[in-house]
């Protein structure tokens, strides 16, 4: 019997925040905000009727891919960073398993006009120090969201919707002054990756790089740079009945093989492995494989600037290129069937992705004939030969090399150069590249996905000045003052249409993460996010 | 010998500032720099945002001033700050010291205590099967790369006995028998090369020095022949040797950052790595240096060892 497990990720379902805006301006203290970034809580139904009895205390620890460099609460740029300190810190609102967004610090909140938000905070919430939650720590986050102290980065206020401040109305009411009316305020408070809650004056207070004073789950003792994390139990946290275990560890072992041979030796209970790595457990009897939908998917990106006259500057070669890869064969041989069709928009993103029916029939159709037609078209038949950069880690050199086998199939001659990630973001980030062969990641919100596209984007200038979508841009633009989710819906898929029928980056595959735990955890799941959000009401039995 | 030593460090000082500004500028030619990695995963930051967040990590000024500023601090002890998390880059280097010079010594001690004792007996029993071994035992030895039996023995330990090292690091002043079993399959991945070589070397050796005059003339006077080996033939033996070692030392801090990261183990090595995807330039200046600077003092340890065992040389 194989011990592969799905986890329950993001279902999809319809949007909600729209009567999520009407409640939380009528429903009083405690009521539940049952907004969602997506789905229905049809799953966690049926599981909570099947939940074994819970056991409280133990130790559990978990291995890190990489070192989070500072546990910073404001401007930490690395992934890493945040797996390392998301159990110390809540915001004032949060996504469930499901990316439905839930209150959090804030039992609810009201939209006051299109550039204030009201949050009315939970009572009696008290930080690890022991001092309680009120307006004015709030305040205080917000300030240091706009502006993020050392050693986090300037680079994270780009994450941060419109928000012009933060006014204290009373010790548990805070008002959000928005520059300008913004949909994304709510997703990037649920995602909170960037908006932590933290006590006032708390820089003036500890070393923000080693330490945290929050109100998570978890009591932060300390980070060892290049080592662990340790965490205890928050004996005073705010949601009753948690967390379960009495202490928790972040070992940082960067070595893939490292973390299987303390996985089966016991040394840690936990950690994330690549898809062929955890298959290969899933014999064991003392581990469990857990898999789930992510946010990262994989695209190839190209350059469209102004002064140069390349064979992809016209928009038959893009959609040659779009219908010449074969995307069911790059999840085949790349990914052992892991892995799903992607637009611009990831699937298990709530409702805003195009479907899977879309996407596999129509605008990412593997159509090799109609590739052909359109080099024809364009002029291009013969071809040419292009050089293609991409990261020289993980799955990148791997699906490169697949491309580039299918894309000779309408004579484009793709020459893979795998750079080192620093030697990458820089090419990257200066537009110094012909085409590339990149990653996305998790988003607060939708425009997060498709801002690029636009010319108010300052990327935009760097990669493609020559690139026009007035359909896409129009759809961009009004989606981010469209303060309606339901009504933001069709704008955005309307956006991502128009992205696919004149493409200047093409949507590879959404891969699957793999987790692979002892059989002693319980109630772990793959987070859509990328971090490890299921550690927070993990239980160990044993 | 005093003289023959002030000499030796003399000649260290020119190499160990040529050192550094061979470090601080080669760290500037990789391409991108911690702005590049900061703003990796943002597509919406403005230059003026990016020339700010420069402002922000000191790296503002002329490449000639941020070296000034860099050395003229290091030569008071104060490398500066972690670009990555504002940490002083001293701290840093006190908590990842240890563990590499753990590893560094642990490793040694075992590729001489082995590599040594092998090379004398294949040398003293040449072409008779324990010979053979050793000399197989050496190439296989000199061919396994450090990271691979790392991981080879980390897995075969885990399955076969369920058991790896301690994660955490131990230190040998509380727990001296925990620390030894943390670091014992580190070290003998780190020691399997060094060991082979000087193996070779002191089979190589031994076998030049059994042939000499003076060693017949013992035999012939009738000394004893383990005195003959241990005595007369293989202290001759050693100053290449110990000539190895000094290099074997460069060859060893690099293998170290490798099995660093397999066994998770926080020194020198993995800082450094980590540093130079982050090109967080004072831990890579300040961490490079360190080991120009072990690498150097080996050296020069091993000329005044020199000194000692031929006493000609300091003349």
């Amino acid at each position: 019997m194989s011990d592969e497990t799905t986890s329950e990720g993001p279902a999809g379902g319809e949007l909600d925040r729209r009567e999520l805006l009407k409640k939380a301006g009528q429903v009083g203290a405690g009521a539940v905000a049952a907004g969602s970034l997506v789905g229905t809580a049809k799953a966690a139904t049926k599981r909570s009727a099947a939940t074994p009895r819970i056991k409280r205390g133990g130790r559990l620890i978990w291995g890190l891919e990489s070192d989070p460099a500072h546990v910073a609460p404001f401007g930490g740029i690395l992934t890493a960073n945040h797996w390392a300190k998301e159990f110390a810190y809540d915001s004032l609102v949060e996504w469930d398993r499901n990316l439905n967004v839930r209150p959090a610090l804030a039992e609810k909140f009201e939209i006051r006009s299109k550039t204030e938000i009201r949050f009315t905070l939970r009572r009696g919430v008290r930080f690890h120090n022991g001092k309680e939650v009120t307006a004015a720590d709030v305040k205080y986050s917000v300030e240091k969201m706009l502006s993020p102290p050392l050693p986090g980065s300037i680079s994270t206020v780009a994450q941060v919707p419109a928000i012009e401040g933060a006014d204290v109305i009373s010790k548990y009411v805070v008002r959000l002054r928005l520059k300008q009316p913004d949909a994304r305020v709510i997703g990037f408070f649920a995602w909170g990756r960037y908006a932590p809650i933290v006590p006032e004056g708390l820089y003036d207070q500890i070393n923000v790089s080693r330490g945290a004073i929050g109100t998570g789950p978890y009591r932060m003792l300390g980070y060892e740079p290049n080592d662990r994390v340790e965490y205890v139990a928050n004996q005073r946290f705010w949601k009753p009945g948690l967390p379960y275990m009495a202490s928790m560890q972040l070992k940082i072992l960067g070595d893939e093989q490292a973390r299987v041979a303390a996985l089966r030796a016991g040394a840690i209970d936990g950690a994330t492995l690549s898809v062929d790595i955890a298959r290969s457990l899933a014999g064991d009897r003392n581990l469990t494989v857990l898999k789930g939908p992510n946010a990262a998917f994989r695209e190839l990106q190209m350059t469209i600037k102004t002064g140069e006259n390349k064979p992809w500057h016209d928009q038959r070669v893009r959609l040659a290129v779009m219908h010449a890869i074969n995307r069911a064969d790059i999840i085949k041989r790349v990914y052992s069937g892991e892995a799903e069709y992607s637009g611009h928009v990831p699937p298990g993103y709530g409702p805003w992705p195009l479907s899977d029916k879309e996407l596999r029939q129509k605008y990412e159709k593997f159509d090799l004939p109609m590739a052909k037609k359109l080099m024809a078209a364009a002029g291009q038949s013969r071809g040419f030969s292009v050089t293609m950069t991409t990261f020289a880690l993980q799955d990148y050199p791997q699906i490169s090399a697949v491309v580039q086998s299918q894309l000779k199939q309408i004579n484009i001659d793709v020459n893979i150069v795998a750079q080192e990630a620093g030697t990458f973001a820089s090419n990257n980030g200066a537009g110094t590249f012909d085409w590339d062969l990149t990653g996305r990641g998790m988003r607060g919100d939708v425009d997060g996905y498709v801002a690029e596209f636009h010319p108010a984007a300052p990327v935009f200038k760097i990669w493609y000045p020559e690139y026009r979508n007035t359909r896409a841009w129009r759809g961009i633009g009004n989606g981010r003052i469209q303060l309606d989710p339901p009504k933001r819906v069709p704008i955005y898929k309307d956006a991502q249409r128009a992205l696919m029928l004149n493409p200047v980056q093409i949507p590879l595959v959404a891969i699957k993460k793999y987790q692979v735990v002892r059989k002693r955890v319980k109630n772990m799941y793959v987070a859509f996010s990328d971090f490890n959000t299921g550690l927070r009401t993990v239980w160990l039995d044993g | 010998m005093g003289g023959y030593i002030l000499k030796r460090i003399a000649f260290a000082i020119p190499t160990l500032l040529g050192v550094t500004i061979g470090i601080f500028f080669m760290v500037r030619l990789l391409p991108g720099d911690i702005i590049d990695i900061l703003f990796g995963g943002d597509l919406t930051a403005s230059e003026e945002v990016k020339e700010q967040a420069r402002e922000q990590l000191g790296l503002n000024g002329s490449y000639p001033e941020q070296y000034w500023r860099w050395i003229s601090g290091s030569v008071q002890g104060d490398f500066g700050f972690s670009l990555r998390n504002t940490e002083p880059v001293s701290n840093i280097v006190v908590d990842a010291l240890p563990v590499t010079l753990e590893l560094l010594v642990l490793g040694l001690v075992i590729a001489l205590f082995v590599g040594v004792p092998l090379g004398v007996i294949s040398a003293v029993r040449r072409d008779s099967a324990s010979d053979y071994s050793a000399r197989i035992g050496g190439l296989v030895g000199l061919s396994i790369p450090s990271f691979w039996l790392a991981t080879l023995l980390l897995l075969f330990t885990s399955r076969a006995f369920g058991w790896v090292p301690p994660l955490n690091y131990i230190s040998p002043l509380d727990d001296p028998i925990g620390n030894l079993s943390q670091f014992i399959l580190p070290a003998i991945s780190i020691s399997v090369f060094t060991m082979a070589i000087v193996m070779r070397m002191v089979r190589a050796t031994m076998l030049e020095v059994l042939g000499q005059d003076y060693v017949r003339t013992a035999r012939a006077k009738g000394v004893d022949r383990r005195t003959v080996i241990s005595k007369h033939a293989l202290r001759n033996a050693l100053i290449p040797v110990v000539t190895i070692v000094g290099f074997e030392i460069g060859v060893l801090i690099g293998g170290a950052a490798i099995i660093e990261i397999i066994f998770g183990l926080p020194g020198i090595g993995f800082t450094l790595l980590q540093a130079i995807f982050g090109r967080d330039y004072p831990v890579i200046q300040a961490m490079t240096l360190l080991i120009a600077f072990t690498f150097i003092f080996a050296n020069l340890l091993v000329d005044i060892l020199y000194g000692v065992l031929d006493p000609r040389i300091s003349q």
